[in-house]
């Protein structure tokens, strides 16, 4: 391990520089009640923390460096002309709480992605105020909350939520106060349809739902789906997770869904951070329109204004605008395809999953065999070998390694996403990687247990770290 | 244009491979009358036209052309130069939340020292990676108090001095669990009832330093900008049992609202009730050590509707951002910084209150920012103001409709004396 950042301090050193003081106001100062004694940070010159840093860095990889497959993060390059562009200071420098008439041009920004994210979805307005996808979540089912109660239904308290979902699925309706009801997964990777009938009832306010769901297998039945659980007053949530595939290829608002948010980190392409900033827009259908959060923007004339109150709204979410910062990129990003392009990248995601499922076909079980969308699900046979070894043991071939244990349906699974932007190069050097892998599995066994070998640490004890939790240095 | 790499050539290799006659086939799941038809004309921007598009929306904004005193939760710093230099790095930017720890050992290593630096800033035991902003970091400071109450219907208080931005969000996210929120004056010492957990900022929306009341039970929860623990007694040492804010004035742009980040920090008994990643050290097979995402039992992937949030992408670039900038400042420059907004915005405070008609808001201190009762309405110092270049402060009446004739003003280290001394020149004439 390196050393931390407070175990490099040399008493008297500094990187920062300030504006000088001036005497009309040298003695003003807090009373001494007020001040805090020393305060424990290193010092450091602007060199070592450079170094240090970089440093770091080296012991780290995103996408700039190898393919990372995680299956439902739809990690794709992050072009930099979205970064150059939010740099540009009339979009950095602009304060959140500026007049309308002084940032028409972020308002108008706002304005027009809504329209765009609002036709690629089918849908017929938005917000981009949710901060990420799990956010987004919250505030679809809240919306769906306040309009069951705008009709006076107020018996609607139970979520449905299928068993492959995203965690933050169950988590989202248990934070907005619902309890959950988990639907099954049919043999074919389909939801099921008698387990949703049976659960569906007058208490039920909603279904959420991924399509493609988590096994990257779109639902043959979603029309049907749509209709059972609005024939019995529910509304629809699409998790848009997984909207990557289906760009200018189908669209949820035409599937029946109500109300969905689209990860932009994921299908738009804004640098995922090693966790964030994300940002995770709303869109939805008219009937769920006056319930989206403030603030909004509204064009009158030719000017665009924003509405930080609405009594009809659930009101806010964030602290301002969201992470305007992010939604510039994701925007720039839609208009450089065009619908043209963002075909392609659909086309192109679910070419490449299909490909490699293909490929590991010989190599790893893949128990979804129908062609796929833009991930798939692989298991390990059942052994000793478990697919976290696997997992670790694809690190040390220069890959980040995909999903594992999840969908929680799938045991000893993998899920894979190889995104557009990979080179079918990447994904033959991917699939010998497998190949030299699944042979190691039979002749050196040992060698894939206990893997990584050539990453900077060995192995890491996970139970340890649980138990026993350190969670900053101590060391002054 | 398109980031997409295999062109026809490949194409038709991999549908071969795969065996099937075209790419349609692929989508033989999607049932007919959903299929959108392909596109026929690239209705897309090459790079240099995307470029000046996006130049052209910047300069609609004519905010930049004033000189600034906004404030409200987003403040005006020097952003140090090495910031970018790091965040800009592929390994950190491009990125992906940490599962694989053994090749993520520096991303784990940079949270793990963020969660030191920012409660050594807060003087409190523990933190977590970060959630979205300050406001949803009040939020979910408020849940994490009614997870810790015995009673059966807990309650929350807030202050009357709370943002009122973040306070719709903490009622967004109390709502759906039906918890009671009562609201308390910044002058209240004590308070009578019993709560699952109190919230207060200082300094608060307006500018003022405020203070913990006296609790039967609960948790204590402050709110606070970062950049005053440079200078100020820290949360930790003043009995507040979480500690959360929003961490823009520590290296993070403006960007109209975002990305921001939420910090929170708190005393040990709190750990596991915690929302969000959190980096820990251990040690690998060799006995080496390392780091990892830890206390994953509390999270939303294993835990479900379980979870102590739903969170799960958060704002970690940003908390890099934020790290770098409190280490390049070190505790004597954080001071001096903290001490140069406090004495910039008293000297500005100070001069504004020899002006005939201007008017004290509040008795006590404050930071970097205060509220000021005008000789005329905002609506019309702001006219007056904005003809000179200078966009004088925030009108309270935006979120308190009687306050018409006070201005929230936010002074930083960017505004020196000339500039101090312009405004008050304007202020003399209203």
């Amino acid at each position: 391990m390196s050393e931390t950042i407070f175990q490099k301090s040399q008493i008297g050193q500094h990187a920062y520089s300030l504006p000088k003081e001036d005497s009309a106001w040298m003695d003003e100062m807090p009373s001494k009640e007020e001040l805090r004694s020393m305060l424990p940070l290193p010092e450091i010159s602007e060199l070592d923390l450079m170094r240090h840093f970089i440093g770091l860095s080296r012991r780290s990889i995103g996408i700039d460096n190898c393919l990372i497959p995680l299956g439902s993060c739809t990690m794709k390059y992050n072009p930099r002309i979205n970064e150059l562009c939010a740099q540009l200071a009339g979009f950095a420098k602009t304060h959140p709480l500026a007049e309308d008439t002084l940032v028409q041009g972020n308002l108008s920004l706002i304005y027009s992605f809504i329209q765009i994210l609002s036709e690629i979805t089918g849908m017929e307005g938005g917000t981009l105020v949710p901060n990420a996808g799990a956010q987004g979540e919250f505030v679809g089912v809240r919306m769906i909350d306040a309009y069951h109660k705008a009709k006076g239904d107020l018996k609607r308290k139970e979520f449905l939520i299928p068993d492959s979902a995203h965690g933050t699925n169950p988590a989202t309706a248990a934070l907005a106060g619902f309890s959950i009801r988990s639907i099954k997964t049919n043999p074919e990777g389909d939801l099921d349809l008698e387990s949703l009938q049976s659960a569906l009832s007058e208490r039920v306010a909603g279904l959420m739902l991924t399509n493609p769901n988590t096994l990257g297998l779109f639902s043959k039945q979603i029309l049907t789906i749509a209709s059972l659980v609005h024939e019995a007053g529910g509304l629809l949530y699409y998790d848009g997770a997984n909207l990557n595939p289906i760009l200018e290829i189908a669209r949820p608002g035409e599937m029946g869904f109500d109300v969905m948010h689209i990860n932009l980190h994921k299908t738009f392409s804004t640098p995922h951070g090693g966790g964030g900033p994300g940002s995770g827009p709303v869109l939805c259908n008219a009937k769920l329109k006056p319930f989206l959060p403030v603030p909004r923007v509204e064009k009158k004339g030719s000017q665009f204004i924003t509405v930080w109150n609405d009594t009809s709204s659930i009101g806010g979410i964030a602290s301002f605008y969201g992470n305007f910062g992010i939604y510039l990129r994701a925007y720039l990003y839609a208009i450089l395809h065009g619908k043209f392009g963002l075909r392609k990248i659909a086309e192109q995601s679910i070419l490449n999953a299909n490909y490699l499922k293909c490929k590991l076909k010989t190599l790893l079980k893949i128990p979804y065999p129908q062609p796929c969308m833009h991930e798939f699900v692989a298991q390990v046979e059942e052994g000793s070998i478990r697919a976290a070894d696997i997992a670790k043991r694809i690190l040390d071939y220069g890959f980040y390694a995909p999903t594992v244990y999840f969908p929680l349906i799938v045991k000893e699974g993998f899920l894979i996403e190889p995104a557009e932007s990979e080179s079918k190069r990447t994904l033959d050097q991917f699939i010998e990687a497998l190949r030299q892998i699944m042979e190691e599995v039979k002749t050196s066994p040992e060698t894939v247990k206990t893997a990584p070998h050539h990453m900077p640490v060995k192995r890491l004890d996970e139970t340890r770290a649980a138990k026993e939790p350190i969670l900053v240095e101590k060391n002054i | 244009m398109d980031f997409v790499s295999n062109k026809a050539r490949q194409q038709i290799e991999m549908l071969a491979d795969i065996g099937v006659g075209s790419f349609e086939e692929l989508l033989s799941s999607i049932p007919k009358q959903l299929l959108k038809p392909a596109p026929k004309i690239d209705d897309g921007l090459s790079e240099a036209e995307g470029f000046a598009f996006m130049e052209k929306i910047a300069d609609q904004n004519g905010y930049l052309s004033l000189d600034s005193y906004l404030g409200a939760g987003a403040y005006s710093h020097h952003i140090p130069a090495i910031v970018g230099a790091i965040t800009s790095r592929s390994e950190f930017m491009t990125a992906y939340t940490p599962y694989q720890a053994e090749a993520s050992q520096g991303l784990l290593q940079v949270l793990f020292e963020y969660q030191t630096a920012i409660c050594r800033l807060t003087g409190m035991d523990a933190a977590n990676a970060s959630v979205y902003d300050g406001a949803s970091a009040c939020a979910e400071a408020c849940l994490m108090a009614v997870r810790s109450a015995s009673s059966a219907s807990p309650k929350i208080a807030l202050s009357s001095g709370l943002h009122p931005l973040y306070r719709r969000v903490v009622e967004q996210y109390l709502i759906g669990n039906a918890i009671e929120i009562d609201t308390f004056g910044p002058d209240v010492q004590e308070l009578k009832d019993d709560y699952a957990g109190v919230l207060v900022q200082s300094p608060n929306f307006f500018g003022s330093l405020e203070r913990l009341p006296k609790l039967n039970s609960g948790v204590k929860i402050l709110c606070g900008n970062p950049l005053s623990y440079g200078l100020y007694t820290p949360p930790g040492d003043k009995g507040a049992d979480i500690a959360v804010g929003d961490l823009q004035p520590l290296g993070l742009p403006l960007s109209f609202g975002g990305p921001y980040a939420g910090y929170m920090a708190c005393k040990e008994s709190f750990i596991r009730k915690l929302p969000g990643r959190i980096a820990g050290k251990t040690v690998d097979a060799e006995g080496k050590p390392g780091f990892v995402l830890t206390l994953q039992a509390r999270e939303q992937h294993i835990r479900r509707e379980k979870a102590t949030s739903n969170i799960c992408t958060n704002q970690a670039l940003s908390t890099l951002a934020s790290l770098v900038t409190i280490l390049w400042y070190g505790p004597e420059g954080l001071k001096n910084l903290a001490l140069t907004n406090y004495r910039r915005a008293h000297y500005l405070y100070k001069a504004l209150l020899k002006l005939p008609g201007f008017r004290p808001f509040s008795k006590g201190d404050f930071f970097n920012e205060f509220t000021v009762e005008l000789p005329c309405s905002a609506e019309e110092a702001l006219e007056k103001f904005r003809n000179e270049g200078i966009e004088p402060g925030l009108p309270l009446s935006r979120f308190y409709p009687e306050m018409k004739r006070h201005l929230l003003v936010a002074v930083t280290e960017l505004k020196d004396k000339n500039k101090l001394d312009l405004y008050i020149e304007i202020a003399r004439k209203l």
